[in-house]
Protein backbone atom coordinates (compact mmCIF):
# COMPACT_ATOMS: atom_id res chain seq x y z
CA UNK A 1 0.00 0.00 0.00
CA UNK A 2 1.46 3.32 -0.59
CA UNK A 3 1.20 5.95 1.58
CA UNK A 4 2.44 8.99 2.74
CA UNK A 5 2.98 10.32 5.93
CA UNK A 6 3.57 13.88 6.44
CA UNK A 7 4.65 15.72 9.93
CA UNK A 8 1.87 15.31 11.46
CA UNK A 9 1.46 11.62 11.15
CA UNK A 10 5.73 11.04 11.65
CA UNK A 11 5.39 13.24 14.99
CA UNK A 12 3.25 9.94 16.23
CA UNK A 13 5.81 7.42 15.31
CA UNK A 14 7.82 5.80 17.91
CA UNK A 15 10.22 4.26 15.64
CA UNK A 16 12.14 4.19 13.12
CA UNK A 17 13.94 7.59 13.67
CA UNK A 18 17.35 7.29 12.93
CA UNK A 19 19.97 9.21 13.51
CA UNK A 20 22.49 10.59 10.56
CA UNK A 21 26.07 10.05 11.01
CA UNK A 22 29.41 11.97 10.07
CA UNK A 23 29.10 12.40 6.29
CA UNK A 24 30.90 14.27 3.47
CA UNK A 25 28.83 17.43 3.53
CA UNK A 26 25.71 19.47 5.55
CA UNK A 27 22.51 18.57 5.87
CA UNK A 28 20.75 21.38 6.32
CA UNK A 29 21.45 22.71 3.18
CA UNK A 30 19.53 20.63 1.31
CA UNK A 31 17.17 18.69 3.50
CA UNK A 32 14.73 19.77 6.02
CA UNK A 33 14.16 17.85 9.27
CA UNK A 34 10.91 18.49 9.46
CA UNK A 35 9.91 16.59 6.00
CA UNK A 36 9.81 13.17 7.55
CA UNK A 37 8.66 10.70 4.80
CA UNK A 38 7.67 7.13 5.08
CA UNK A 39 7.06 5.46 1.46
CA UNK A 40 6.60 2.35 -0.65
CA UNK A 41 7.40 2.27 -4.32
CA UNK A 42 9.44 0.53 -7.05
CA UNK A 43 13.57 0.72 -7.45
CA UNK A 44 13.78 2.59 -10.82
CA UNK A 45 17.55 3.10 -10.38
CA UNK A 46 21.03 2.98 -8.30
CA UNK A 47 23.84 4.42 -8.82
CA UNK A 48 27.06 3.28 -7.18
CA UNK A 49 28.19 6.53 -6.99
CA UNK A 50 30.47 8.95 -5.08
CA UNK A 51 30.55 11.13 -2.92
CA UNK A 52 26.83 9.74 -2.30
CA UNK A 53 24.90 6.58 -3.88
CA UNK A 54 21.13 7.45 -5.13
CA UNK A 55 18.55 5.32 -5.04
CA UNK A 56 15.69 6.05 -7.84
CA UNK A 57 12.23 5.22 -6.72
CA UNK A 58 8.85 5.06 -8.44
CA UNK A 59 6.18 6.20 -5.47
CA UNK A 60 2.44 6.46 -6.75
CA UNK A 61 0.18 8.53 -4.66
CA UNK A 62 -3.61 7.98 -3.81
CA UNK A 63 -4.74 9.17 -6.81
CA UNK A 64 -1.96 7.18 -9.11
CA UNK A 65 0.20 9.88 -9.90
CA UNK A 66 3.86 8.22 -10.06
CA UNK A 67 7.27 10.22 -8.58
CA UNK A 68 10.31 9.06 -8.86
CA UNK A 69 11.94 10.33 -6.22
CA UNK A 70 15.89 10.46 -5.57
CA UNK A 71 17.03 9.16 -2.13
CA UNK A 72 20.67 10.15 -1.36
CA UNK A 73 22.73 7.38 0.50
CA UNK A 74 25.95 6.89 1.91
CA UNK A 75 29.52 6.58 0.17
CA UNK A 76 29.05 3.59 -1.82
CA UNK A 77 32.18 1.88 0.72
CA UNK A 78 29.84 2.61 3.40
CA UNK A 79 26.94 0.91 1.94
CA UNK A 80 29.36 -1.88 0.85
CA UNK A 81 30.65 -1.80 4.28
CA UNK A 82 27.40 -2.64 5.44
CA UNK A 83 27.27 -5.97 4.10
CA UNK A 84 25.59 -4.78 0.09
CA UNK A 85 26.23 -7.07 -2.91
CA UNK A 86 25.59 -6.04 -6.50
CA UNK A 87 22.25 -7.66 -6.18
CA UNK A 88 21.22 -6.79 -2.93
CA UNK A 89 19.15 -4.16 -4.62
CA UNK A 90 17.66 -4.39 -8.02
CA UNK A 91 15.60 -1.93 -10.22
CA UNK A 92 12.18 -3.96 -10.12
CA UNK A 93 12.36 -4.29 -6.51
CA UNK A 94 9.67 -3.39 -4.06
CA UNK A 95 10.76 -1.44 -1.39
CA UNK A 96 9.33 0.99 2.04
CA UNK A 97 11.70 3.35 2.50
CA UNK A 98 11.94 6.38 5.01
CA UNK A 99 14.37 9.51 4.72
CA UNK A 100 13.63 13.32 4.87
CA UNK A 101 12.52 15.34 1.51
CA UNK A 102 14.69 18.29 -0.05
CA UNK A 103 13.81 21.66 0.90
CA UNK A 104 13.27 22.50 -2.11
CA UNK A 105 13.30 19.80 -4.45
CA UNK A 106 10.88 17.38 -1.82
CA UNK A 107 11.18 14.51 -3.85
CA UNK A 108 15.14 14.61 -3.85
CA UNK A 109 15.50 13.28 -0.12
CA UNK A 110 17.85 11.78 2.09
CA UNK A 111 17.36 8.11 2.90
CA UNK A 112 17.33 6.86 6.19
CA UNK A 113 16.12 3.81 6.09
CA UNK A 114 15.11 1.19 3.28
CA UNK A 115 13.70 -2.47 3.24
CA UNK A 116 12.08 -4.55 0.59
CA UNK A 117 8.34 -4.74 0.59
CA UNK A 118 8.17 -8.38 1.85
CA UNK A 119 10.61 -7.92 4.70
CA UNK A 120 9.66 -4.60 5.74
CA UNK A 121 11.00 -5.46 9.19
CA UNK A 122 14.37 -6.43 7.79
CA UNK A 123 16.07 -3.06 6.42
CA UNK A 124 18.91 -3.44 3.74
CA UNK A 125 20.46 -0.14 4.95
CA UNK A 126 19.66 2.01 7.97
CA UNK A 127 22.29 5.49 9.00
CA UNK A 128 23.84 5.74 12.08
CA UNK A 129 22.99 5.50 15.39
CA UNK A 130 21.02 3.08 18.13
CA UNK A 131 18.61 1.69 15.45
CA UNK A 132 21.65 0.04 13.19
CA UNK A 133 22.79 -1.67 16.63
CA UNK A 134 18.85 -2.66 17.17
CA UNK A 135 18.83 -3.89 13.83
CA UNK A 136 21.48 -6.19 14.07
CA UNK A 137 23.99 -4.31 11.85
CA UNK A 138 27.41 -5.56 11.78
CA UNK A 139 30.38 -3.56 13.21
CA UNK A 140 29.97 -0.56 15.44
CA UNK B 1 8.55 16.65 19.35
CA UNK B 2 9.67 15.18 16.92
CA UNK B 3 12.47 17.43 16.55
CA UNK B 4 13.46 17.22 20.23
CA UNK B 5 13.53 13.00 19.91
CA UNK B 6 15.52 13.54 16.57
CA UNK B 7 18.26 16.04 18.67
CA UNK B 8 18.04 13.45 21.91
CA UNK B 9 18.80 10.73 19.91
CA UNK B 10 21.39 12.17 18.22
CA UNK B 11 22.37 13.35 21.29
CA UNK B 12 22.89 10.01 22.74
CA UNK B 13 25.27 8.88 19.68
CA UNK B 14 27.69 11.38 19.69
CA UNK B 15 28.10 11.75 23.39
CA UNK B 16 28.73 7.38 23.49
CA UNK B 17 30.89 8.74 20.19
CA UNK B 18 33.21 10.82 21.10
CA UNK B 19 32.48 11.09 24.71
CA UNK B 20 31.89 14.69 24.89
CA UNK B 21 28.65 16.29 24.93
CA UNK B 22 27.24 17.09 21.24
CA UNK B 23 26.21 20.57 19.47
CA UNK B 24 22.53 20.36 18.54
CA UNK B 25 22.71 21.60 15.81
CA UNK B 26 25.10 18.73 14.23
CA UNK B 27 21.62 16.83 13.82
CA UNK B 28 20.86 18.85 10.92
CA UNK B 29 24.29 19.85 9.80
CA UNK B 30 24.52 16.45 8.50
CA UNK B 31 23.31 14.25 5.72
CA UNK B 32 22.70 10.35 6.55
CA UNK B 33 25.79 8.33 5.78
CA UNK B 34 25.80 5.47 7.79
CA UNK B 35 27.52 4.21 10.86
CA UNK B 36 31.41 5.78 11.04
CA UNK B 37 34.10 3.43 9.61
CA UNK B 38 34.23 0.26 11.81
CA UNK B 39 36.70 0.28 14.62
CA UNK B 40 38.31 -2.59 16.77
CA UNK B 41 36.11 -3.01 19.90
CA UNK B 42 37.93 -6.25 21.26
CA UNK B 43 39.79 -5.14 24.22
CA UNK B 44 41.94 -7.52 23.83
CA UNK B 45 43.50 -6.77 20.34
CA UNK B 46 43.09 -2.84 21.34
CA UNK B 47 45.56 -3.04 24.69
CA UNK B 48 48.23 -5.53 22.52
CA UNK B 49 51.72 -3.90 22.97
CA UNK B 50 52.40 -1.61 19.99
CA UNK B 51 53.85 -3.39 16.75
CA UNK B 52 57.49 -2.22 15.60
CA UNK B 53 58.73 -2.15 12.39
CA UNK B 54 62.37 -3.71 11.31
CA UNK B 55 64.32 -1.02 12.86
CA UNK B 56 62.20 -0.71 15.96
CA UNK B 57 60.35 2.59 15.36
CA UNK B 58 56.60 1.78 16.24
CA UNK B 59 54.00 0.37 13.20
CA UNK B 60 52.10 4.04 12.68
CA UNK B 61 50.26 2.10 9.55
CA UNK B 62 47.06 1.79 10.61
CA UNK B 63 44.78 1.57 9.16
CA UNK B 64 42.70 4.35 11.73
CA UNK B 65 39.13 6.27 12.34
CA UNK B 66 39.27 9.28 13.42
CA UNK B 67 42.03 11.28 15.31
CA UNK B 68 41.27 14.66 13.76
CA UNK B 69 38.46 17.83 14.11
CA UNK B 70 35.78 17.08 11.96
CA UNK B 71 32.67 18.88 13.12
CA UNK B 72 34.09 21.17 15.48
CA UNK B 73 37.70 21.76 16.27
CA UNK B 74 37.17 22.91 19.63
CA UNK B 75 35.12 20.68 21.02
CA UNK B 76 36.27 17.39 19.62
CA UNK B 77 40.23 18.56 20.08
CA UNK B 78 38.86 18.67 24.04
CA UNK B 79 38.17 22.88 24.49
CA UNK B 80 34.90 23.96 26.22
CA UNK B 81 32.97 26.42 24.14
CA UNK B 82 34.60 29.93 23.70
CA UNK B 83 38.02 28.84 24.80
CA UNK B 84 39.55 28.09 21.16
CA UNK B 85 41.79 31.86 20.92
CA UNK B 86 40.26 32.88 17.68
CA UNK B 87 40.97 36.80 16.82
CA UNK B 88 37.47 39.15 16.66
CA UNK B 89 37.45 38.95 12.79
CA UNK B 90 37.61 34.81 13.05
CA UNK B 91 35.08 34.78 15.39
CA UNK B 92 32.46 37.17 12.91
CA UNK B 93 33.80 34.87 9.98
CA UNK B 94 33.03 31.62 11.54
CA UNK B 95 29.68 32.97 12.75
CA UNK B 96 28.85 33.76 9.18
CA UNK B 97 30.36 30.17 7.48
CA UNK B 98 27.90 28.15 10.01
CA UNK B 99 25.02 29.92 8.79
CA UNK B 100 26.42 29.37 5.00
CA UNK B 101 27.25 25.81 5.21
CA UNK B 102 27.07 25.45 1.57
CA UNK B 103 30.44 27.35 0.88
CA UNK B 104 32.16 24.66 2.88
CA UNK B 105 35.09 23.39 0.24
CA UNK B 106 35.10 20.22 1.27
CA UNK B 107 31.79 19.63 0.21
CA UNK B 108 32.83 20.66 -3.31
CA UNK B 109 35.12 17.82 -2.81
CA UNK B 110 38.23 19.77 -2.27
CA UNK B 111 40.66 18.59 0.22
CA UNK B 112 40.08 18.43 4.14
CA UNK B 113 43.62 19.14 5.13
CA UNK B 114 44.93 18.94 8.90
CA UNK B 115 43.99 18.18 11.59
CA UNK B 116 40.54 17.76 9.78
CA UNK B 117 39.65 13.72 10.00
CA UNK B 118 36.25 12.60 8.56
CA UNK B 119 35.11 9.72 9.93
CA UNK B 120 36.51 6.98 7.37
CA UNK B 121 39.97 5.17 7.39
CA UNK B 122 43.36 6.42 6.98
CA UNK B 123 46.83 5.52 7.12
CA UNK B 124 50.27 6.55 7.15
CA UNK B 125 51.90 4.60 4.95
CA UNK B 126 55.84 4.50 6.48
CA UNK B 127 58.22 4.73 3.07
CA UNK B 128 61.20 2.75 3.89
CA UNK B 129 64.11 2.96 1.21
CA UNK B 130 67.79 1.65 0.96
CA UNK B 131 68.40 5.25 3.53
CA UNK B 132 65.88 4.15 5.60
CA UNK B 133 62.12 5.87 6.41
CA UNK B 134 62.62 8.90 4.01
CA UNK B 135 58.88 9.60 3.63
CA UNK B 136 55.32 8.92 5.33
CA UNK B 137 52.58 9.25 2.90
CA UNK B 138 49.37 10.00 4.87
CA UNK B 139 46.36 8.66 2.52
CA UNK B 140 42.85 9.14 3.60
CA UNK B 141 39.94 7.21 1.82
CA UNK B 142 37.75 10.66 1.84
CA UNK B 143 39.14 13.89 2.11
CA UNK B 144 42.19 13.67 -0.36
CA UNK B 145 40.43 15.08 -3.21
CA UNK B 146 43.12 12.80 -5.22
CA UNK B 147 45.90 14.01 -3.78
CA UNK B 148 48.20 12.67 -1.18
CA UNK B 149 49.86 14.37 1.80
CA UNK B 150 53.81 13.99 1.89
CA UNK B 151 56.12 13.96 5.25
CA UNK B 152 59.38 14.06 4.69
CA UNK B 153 61.61 11.95 7.08
CA UNK B 154 64.64 12.84 5.48
CA UNK B 155 66.06 15.58 7.69
CA UNK B 156 65.32 18.17 4.95
CA UNK B 157 64.22 21.68 6.72
CA UNK B 158 61.29 23.70 5.20
CA UNK B 159 61.98 26.03 2.21
CA UNK B 160 62.92 29.66 2.45
CA UNK B 161 59.64 31.51 2.83
CA UNK B 162 60.31 32.99 -0.98
CA UNK B 163 59.65 29.40 -2.16
CA UNK B 164 57.17 28.15 0.10
CA UNK B 165 53.40 28.89 -1.48
CA UNK B 166 50.48 27.61 -0.24
CA UNK B 167 49.39 24.55 -0.45
CA UNK B 168 46.01 22.52 1.07
CA UNK B 169 48.72 20.41 2.62
CA UNK B 170 51.42 22.48 3.51
CA UNK B 171 55.36 21.35 3.96
CA UNK B 172 55.17 18.82 6.34
CA UNK B 173 58.27 17.74 8.15
CA UNK B 174 58.78 15.00 10.67
CA UNK B 175 60.84 13.67 12.59
CA UNK B 176 60.83 10.55 15.94
CA UNK B 177 61.24 12.31 19.53
CA UNK B 178 61.27 8.71 21.02
CA UNK B 179 58.17 6.60 20.00
CA UNK B 180 56.04 9.99 19.19
CA UNK B 181 56.31 10.59 15.34
CA UNK B 182 56.66 14.78 15.30
CA UNK B 183 55.16 16.57 12.11
CA UNK B 184 55.71 20.45 11.63
CA UNK B 185 53.88 21.89 8.99
CA UNK B 186 54.08 25.51 7.36
CA UNK B 187 52.62 26.81 4.28
CA UNK B 188 48.64 25.78 4.21
CA UNK B 189 46.72 27.67 2.21
CA UNK B 190 44.10 29.36 3.68
CA UNK B 191 41.14 27.64 2.14
CA UNK B 192 40.01 24.54 3.89
CA UNK B 193 37.86 24.89 6.69
CA UNK B 194 38.93 23.42 10.27
CA UNK B 195 35.63 21.96 10.86
CA UNK B 196 31.83 21.93 9.12
CA UNK B 197 31.51 24.96 12.26
CA UNK B 198 34.16 26.90 9.70
CA UNK B 199 36.38 27.45 11.84
CA UNK B 200 39.15 29.51 9.64
CA UNK B 201 43.05 30.24 10.00
CA UNK B 202 45.57 31.88 7.51
CA UNK B 203 48.21 31.32 5.45
CA UNK B 204 50.35 31.44 8.35
CA UNK B 205 48.94 28.53 10.11
CA UNK B 206 51.81 26.87 11.62
CA UNK B 207 50.81 23.10 12.79
CA UNK B 208 52.49 20.39 14.98
CA UNK B 209 51.27 16.82 15.52
CA UNK B 210 52.88 14.49 18.11
CA UNK B 211 51.27 11.14 17.19
CA UNK B 212 51.64 8.34 19.63
CA UNK B 213 50.80 4.98 19.34
CA UNK B 214 49.51 4.50 22.93
CA UNK B 215 48.50 1.00 22.52
CA UNK B 216 47.73 -1.35 19.61
CA UNK B 217 44.30 0.08 19.09
CA UNK B 218 44.95 3.59 20.19
CA UNK B 219 46.78 6.43 17.93
CA UNK B 220 47.28 10.15 19.59
CA UNK B 221 47.69 13.08 18.01
CA UNK B 222 48.30 15.77 20.18
CA UNK B 223 48.04 18.94 18.48
CA UNK B 224 49.60 22.59 18.35
CA UNK B 225 47.89 25.48 16.19
CA UNK B 226 49.88 27.97 16.10
CA UNK B 227 48.24 30.87 13.63
CA UNK B 228 48.98 34.41 15.06
CA UNK B 229 46.68 35.56 11.77
CA UNK B 230 43.69 34.33 13.44
CA UNK B 231 44.36 33.21 16.71
CA UNK B 232 45.28 35.37 19.47
CA UNK B 233 48.02 32.77 20.96
CA UNK B 234 49.00 29.24 20.04
CA UNK B 235 46.84 26.32 21.35
CA UNK B 236 46.65 22.85 22.15
CA UNK B 237 44.09 20.48 21.15
CA UNK B 238 43.91 16.44 21.28
CA UNK B 239 42.71 13.35 19.14
CA UNK B 240 42.69 10.89 19.77
CA UNK B 241 42.09 7.64 16.55
CA UNK B 242 41.24 3.88 16.71
CA UNK B 243 42.73 1.25 14.77
CA UNK B 244 40.15 0.07 12.18
CA UNK B 245 38.60 -3.13 12.19
CA UNK B 246 40.15 -6.06 10.86
CA UNK B 247 39.44 -6.34 7.25
CA UNK B 248 38.91 -2.61 7.12
CA UNK B 249 40.89 -1.18 4.37
CA UNK B 250 41.33 1.77 2.23
CA UNK B 251 38.89 1.71 -0.63
CA UNK B 252 38.18 4.01 -3.80
CA UNK B 253 36.38 7.34 -3.51
CA UNK B 254 36.59 10.11 -6.49
CA UNK B 255 34.45 12.64 -5.26
CA UNK B 256 33.59 14.11 -8.05
CA UNK B 257 31.76 11.61 -9.62
CA UNK B 258 28.06 12.44 -8.86
CA UNK B 259 27.99 15.00 -6.30
CA UNK B 260 24.22 16.34 -6.54
CA UNK B 261 25.20 18.93 -4.03
CA UNK B 262 22.58 21.47 -3.70
CA UNK B 263 19.99 20.66 -5.76
CA UNK B 264 17.67 19.31 -3.28
CA UNK B 265 17.77 22.40 -1.51
CA UNK B 266 17.00 24.88 -4.61
CA UNK B 267 20.90 25.84 -5.07
CA UNK B 268 22.73 26.15 -8.33
CA UNK B 269 25.76 26.99 -9.31
CA UNK B 270 27.20 30.26 -10.08
CA UNK B 271 30.30 31.42 -12.21
CA UNK B 272 32.32 31.12 -9.85
CA UNK B 273 31.65 27.48 -9.43
CA UNK B 274 29.64 28.03 -6.10
CA UNK B 275 26.50 27.03 -5.19
CA UNK B 276 23.73 30.39 -4.77
CA UNK B 277 20.29 30.40 -4.15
Amino acid sequence: MNRILGLAAAAIASVSLTVPALAHHGFDTEYDAKKRVALSGVVTKIEWTNPHMHIYIDVADPAGTVTNWNMEMASPNTVQRQGWGRNTLLPGDKVVFEGYGGKVVESHGALSRIAKADTPDKPLFIQGGPEAKREGFPGQ
Amino acid sequence: MIAATVLALAAAVLVRAQGQPPQQEERVRQIPAGRPGPTETDPKVINLPVPRMHDGRPDLTGPWVGGGSDADIEREGGLKPGELPLLPWAVELRAKREKATYEEPYIYCLPMSVPRVNPYPWKFVMGYTAKGLTHIYILHETGDAGAHRVVYMDGRTHPDPDRLFPTWWGHSIGRWDGDTLVIDTVGYNDKFWFDARGTPHTEQLHTIERWTRVNNGTLVNNFTLDDPGAFSRPVQLRFEARLAAAGIDLMEYICTENNQLGIAGGYRLNTDGRLEK
